[in-house]
């Protein structure tokens, strides 16, 4: 990835406007350039995956970070819709919840989740958890280019 | 009472074998219905009970066949296993597993236990049926089950409060905490000295409020969680408890000595919360400036092991000794010694729900000795105890 110096696109999806700030911040100043892109429930970010309007002009997300408990379509419905699209399965997504249950973990691994995390309870440890994802999926992992 | 009748001279003038008036009595002291039939399965003989369960006068029986006390829909098929009772006259308790009912003189009916023997043999044979009223112990049977199920229905609300406290409040606690956090980060010693002062009290009412979420938590779950009953290699338990509160030991430079620990069946994981809020607790109330000691021993009962956490802190007034296993109960001010009152609550539940209990006893120089027994083999020692 640092030999490619366009932003890596990021699409967060994720209802909770506190949480998207927090991670918008964290993200801003992270190690590497991105776009972050927020889609507030899951129809709406199925809409911008698959361009749909008024999505049209959409980038294709490098990374999807996908909360669980959303509106209208929930996390676990996206996820298996994109891993189950021939043209969105690559596309590395990571859990981001609230949920500690086991059931939600495994559903998600079954469905191939690239990667579950628990948000953590205090902030420090929030921010410390996005910057680590930052950290691995934007800096360290070679992502497949669209 | 009845006239000075011999009912065993019976119908037909046959006598029994013992004198009348001795045979006569017991019958008639007998707790249950007592009625004496024929092989063709009419009534020869009934007791006084017979009269005041049915609703008879005795003659109104004598000379009747006893289908008669049947409810109607079973009057059929009772001939039938009336004349089966005959070919193999055991004394034995009838319909066991069926519900029987009796019908009164009124039509109305009760729940009944009945028990059949049998007097000589061959054609002569007397059927004597014992007919017991079992209204009392069907209600408080049907009482028992409403209340099972009541208890089981509270149970699961309280879990399902459980799971509401965990996530939804959690929730937007989490969000005040995030941005209070924020907030001390970034503009602490910028704004004035009231904003500072501020910022403080709500990330600390925040602080506080996420410990009671997170105590209630224990507290229900605690009483609602199934047990997993193990042998539980109590010196393991406690090593690992240790480990887990090696900050705050090392912070207050305590002394924490540990006897040789028995094996004992328990929940792992009620076990170690007991033993984590104990040590906690021996940790937290000691007085500025004394290093706290602590030692933890374990002494045989009879049927059961007894656990002691022994500290060298403020001690408890004996006046507040069960007090303080009660929710929310803190005898000490919140800027003295932190804590929502709920630790010891937890660790109550946890050990009655062993089938131990657990009590404190303080020294008279200071300190307090927390003591919880856990017997040996707890009774039904399976995972749905509740």
């Amino acid at each position: 990835m640092p030999l490619d110096s366009s932003p890596i696109q990021i699409l967060l999806v994720e209802d909770n406007p506190g949480d998207v700030r927090l991670t918008a911040e964290t993200l801003r100043t992270g190690k590497v350039a991105n776009d972050l892109h927020v889609a507030k429930d899951g129809e709406h970010a199925m809409a911008f995956l698959r361009r749909e309007t008024p999505h049209t002009g959409a980038p294709r997300p490098d990374l999807v970070i996908l909360d669980l408990n959303l509106p209208r379509k929930d996390g676990i419905e996206v996820l298996a819709e994109i891993k189950q699209d021939d043209s969105l399965h690559v596309i590395p997504i990571v859990i981001l919840t609230t949920s500690a249950a086991e059931r939600d973990v495994l559903q998600s691994y079954e469905l191939k989740a690239n990667a579950y995390i628990t948000k953590p309870i205090d902030v420090h440890d929030f921010i410390a958890a996005v910057t680590s994802i930052e950290d691995f999926w934007l800096h360290i992992v070679r992502l497949p280019r669209a | 009472m009845h006239p000075q009748t011999s009912y065993l001279g019976t119908a037909d003038g046959r006598d029994a074998d013992l004198p009348h008036q001795a045979v006569e009595s017991l019958f008639n002291a007998a707790p249950d219905g007592l009625v004496v039939i024929e092989a063709s399965g009419v009534i020869v003989v009934v007791n006084d009970q017979t009269e005041q369960l049915f609703g008879y006068a005795h003659n109104e029986l004598l000379g009747v066949p006893i289908e008669v006390l049947l409810p109607e829909s079973l009057r059929e098929v009772h001939t039938q296993h009336r004349a089966e009772y005959l070919r193999d006259p055991t004394t034995r308790s009838m319909g066991v597993g069926l519900e029987l009912y009796g019908v009164r003189k009124d039509a109305s009916r009760f729940p009944v236990d009945i028990n059949l023997s049998s007097l000589h043999a061959g054609p002569d044979m007397l059927v004597i049926a014992s007919v017991r009223d079992v209204t009392g112990r069907k209600r408080a049977e049907l009482l028992l089950e409403a209340n099972r199920l009541e208890l089981e229905r509270s149970n699961l609300d309280l879990a399902s409060f459980a799971y509401v406290a965990s996530h939804d409040l959690q929730e937007p606690l989490r969000m005040v905490s995030s941005y209070v956090q924020l907030l001390a980060d970034r503009y602490r010693g910028k704004l004035d000295p009231d904003a500072d002062d501020f910022i403080h009290f709500a990330v600390d009412g925040v602080q506080r409020m996420q410990t009671l979420i997170r105590d209630l938590l224990d507290y229900s779950q605690v009483g609602t969680a199934e047990l997993a009953l193990v042998a539980v290699d109590t010196n393991e338990l406690i090593a690992d408890t240790l480990s887990s509160l090696e900050p705050v030991i090392n912070d207050k430079h305590a002394q924490v000595t540990v006897d040789p620990l028995p094996t004992i069946t328990a929940d792992p994981t009620q076990l170690g919360q007991v033993f984590q809020n104990l040590i906690s607790n021996a940790l937290k109330f000691t007085a500025p400036g004394v290093v706290p000691r602590i030692h933890l021993s374990a002494a045989r009962g009879p049927d059961n092991w007894r656990l002691s956490v022994e500290d060298n802190g403020i001690g408890i007034d004996a006046v507040y000794a069960e007090r303080v296993f009660a929710p929310f109960k803190r005898l000490h001010g919140l800027g003295e010694y932190p804590g929502v009152g709920l630790g010891l609550s937890v660790c109550k539940r946890a050990v009655e729900r062993l089938g131990g209990r657990i009590w404190v006893d303080t020294a008279s120089d200071g300190g307090s000795t927390f003591s919880f027994t856990i017997p040996d083999a707890p009774e039904g020692a399976d995972a749905t105890r509740q």
